[in-house]
């Protein structure tokens, strides 16, 4: 039974999951990344695979932020890293007829890892916000934000229609979803818009997630201070965000800045996990997804202190 | 004042009125250096002051640079560099290799160009060499390197490295940004600066020079 009480208190007081993705269990299996992203059954045994690695307490189905975009025509090379090379433009956002649509090996590797695990399983989806922002070109639908919002309207409810029914195609097998948001931190847009574009949509998608019973978190990188009360109203049972100070009622997911993965040494991860554990009700994780060149030691490290603490 | 009017329509973001009212100014013959000055400069200073106070995101101040850009480019060829001491200090600015993602460097670009420092700009997914043969080259004072991704951040590194194993980095001072940047970062890899946005990168360099 996938419930959040499972994923807190399944062995311990804090349930601890830096977010190791994809990029980063393949090369601990010195396997192309390009191989794994095109197949859900080499996907799944790379996250299985960093799953027995480090023992954590949820397994995240992630690859790169733009599976939903390229599906919808756009772009994607991987050099190894995936860049979106090309948008489509705003007035044919019409899906194209030769596009590459990874979302089945997707739902197949999270099919895999769920019958075989015994912890949750949760796919990484794009919110339509930012979903949008890829599919018009990041600085293009950052200008439409201001000059064209009827326009803008348009093609986030196209996003949020796409990702409606990718999320109907992942509750049909039970899988639980965090739905990654970064492009509508207020490190990028105001407030306002924020609430005039982005909010909603969110909110449709994890109702339609908690309506089937299962887990909906949401995953914002950058500054949220000033539209926290927004997220927390949003309905998500579980909040990602960089900054994990601002009172919630939701349960925080944080901790560890994904510079000190990286980065960083023993000391420096053992500290930050010590202060995010003064706050109540934390999912204890890394701010943003592990670097896939992070150094496997630290990632132990934070395991290792955390389910000590 | 008539040149207030280009600031006015900075602020709120309106590029063709830019344009309009930069041509319409040269035609009655106010001079390029106060629309550039007064104008442009200004505009984008309060933009600036907007952004530091949370009143203006990304999407304005985008819409901002390129608001500028529409008269800035009218200007800047009638302005004589003696006269406006246009080349305060050169600066190399690029986003580092594998990166593509342009917005920010592009932003940081404009505060430095509106703040009068020549700034030669290298593009974005800039192989290491490219930054090296900039340095020995163009010879600037400043080297900005942004960086959007984890993955990509640590050619910043590599850069001052090359350029310490070259012997060109008593010439140069290299500052960094982008959104995985952090001080502490910046410091472990050598670097001279961080700024956190495009106006505290235009501080930092103010500092440097």
């Amino acid at each position: 039974m996938n419930t959040l009480e499972e994923v807190l208190k399944r062995r311990r007081k804090f349930a601890v999951f830096p977010i190791v993705c994809a990029d980063h269990c393949a090369r601990l299996l010195n396997m192309n990344f390009g191989d794994v992203i095109n197949d859900g059954e080499k996907l799944a045994q790379v996250l299985d695979y960093g799953y027995k690695t480090y023992g954590y307490d949820m397994v995240l189905v992630f690859c790169d932020p733009y599976v939903e975009a390229e599906a919808l025509g756009c772009e994607v090379e991987f050099t190894p890293y995936p860049r979106l090379i090309k948008a489509l433009w705003l007035n044919s956002v019409e899906t194209k007829s030769e596009r590459i649509d990874r979302t089945g090996e997707i739902i197949n590797a999270a099919k895999l890892l769920k019958d075989k695990l015994t912890v949750p399983v949760f796919v990484s989806i794009k919110g339509p916000f930012s979903l949008a922002a890829f599919l018009v070109g990041i600085e293009n639908f950052l200008r439409m934000l201001i000059k064209s919002e009827k326009k803008v309207k348009e093609i986030i409810d196209h996003a949020l229609g796409f990702q409606m029914g990718y999320l109907k195609r992942l509750l049909l097998i039970g899988v639980n979803v965090f739905i990654g948001d970064p492009l509508s931190s207020t490190s990028v847009v105001s407030p306002k818009i924020f609430t005039n574009f982005a909010y909603e949509p969110l909110k449709k998608l994890v109702k339609k997630a908690k309506d089937h019973g299962v887990i909906a978190g949401i995953h914002i990188c950058g500054d949220t201070r000033p539209i926290i009360s927004m997220l927390d109203r949003v309905g998500a049972d579980i909040l990602s965000i960089e900054d994990i100070t601002p009172e919630t009622k939701t349960l925080k997911m944080g901790g560890v800045k994904t510079d000190t993965i990286l980065n960083g040494n023993r000391t420096k991860i053992e500290y930050e996990i010590k202060e995010a554990l003064k706050q109540p009700y934390l999912l204890l994780s890394t701010s943003c997804d592990v670097p896939m060149e992070t150094n496997p030691e630290n990632i132990k490290a934070m395991m290792n202190y955390g389910i000590n603490s | 004042m008539e040149v207030e009017k280009i600031k006015k329509a900075i602020v709120e973001l309106d590029e063709v009125t830019v344009k309009n009212l930069v041509e319409q100014m040269l035609k009655e013959g106010i001079a390029p250096e106060e629309i550039l000055k007064k104008g442009l400069i200004a505009g984008m200073k309060e933009v600036g002051e907007l952004f530091a106070r949370k009143d203006y995101f990304v999407p304005e101040v985008l819409l901002a640079s390129e608001a500028f850009y529409a008269g800035f480019n009218i200007v800047q060829p009638l302005i004589k560099v003696s006269q406006f001491n246009f080349q305060k200090a050169k600066i190399a600015i690029g986003v580092v290799e594998g990166d593509i993602h342009d917005i920010g460097k592009n932003i940081v670009k404009v505060m430095f160009e509106a703040s009068g420092y020549k700034v030669v700009d290298l593009g974005r997914d800039v192989p290491t060499q490219k930054f090296i043969k900039a340095i020995e080259n163009e010879k600037p004072q400043i080297l900005a390197l942004s960086s959007l991704m984890t993955t990509t951040m640590m050619h910043m590194e590599e850069i001052i490295t090359i350029l310490e194993e070259k012997n060109l980095r008593k010439d140069v001072k290299v500052i960094v940004g982008g959104a995985p940047v952090n001080e502490d970062f910046a410091k472990k890899i050598g670097a001279d600066g961080y700024g956190e946005d495009a106006f505290a990168a235009l501080k930092v360099v103010e500092r440097l020079t």
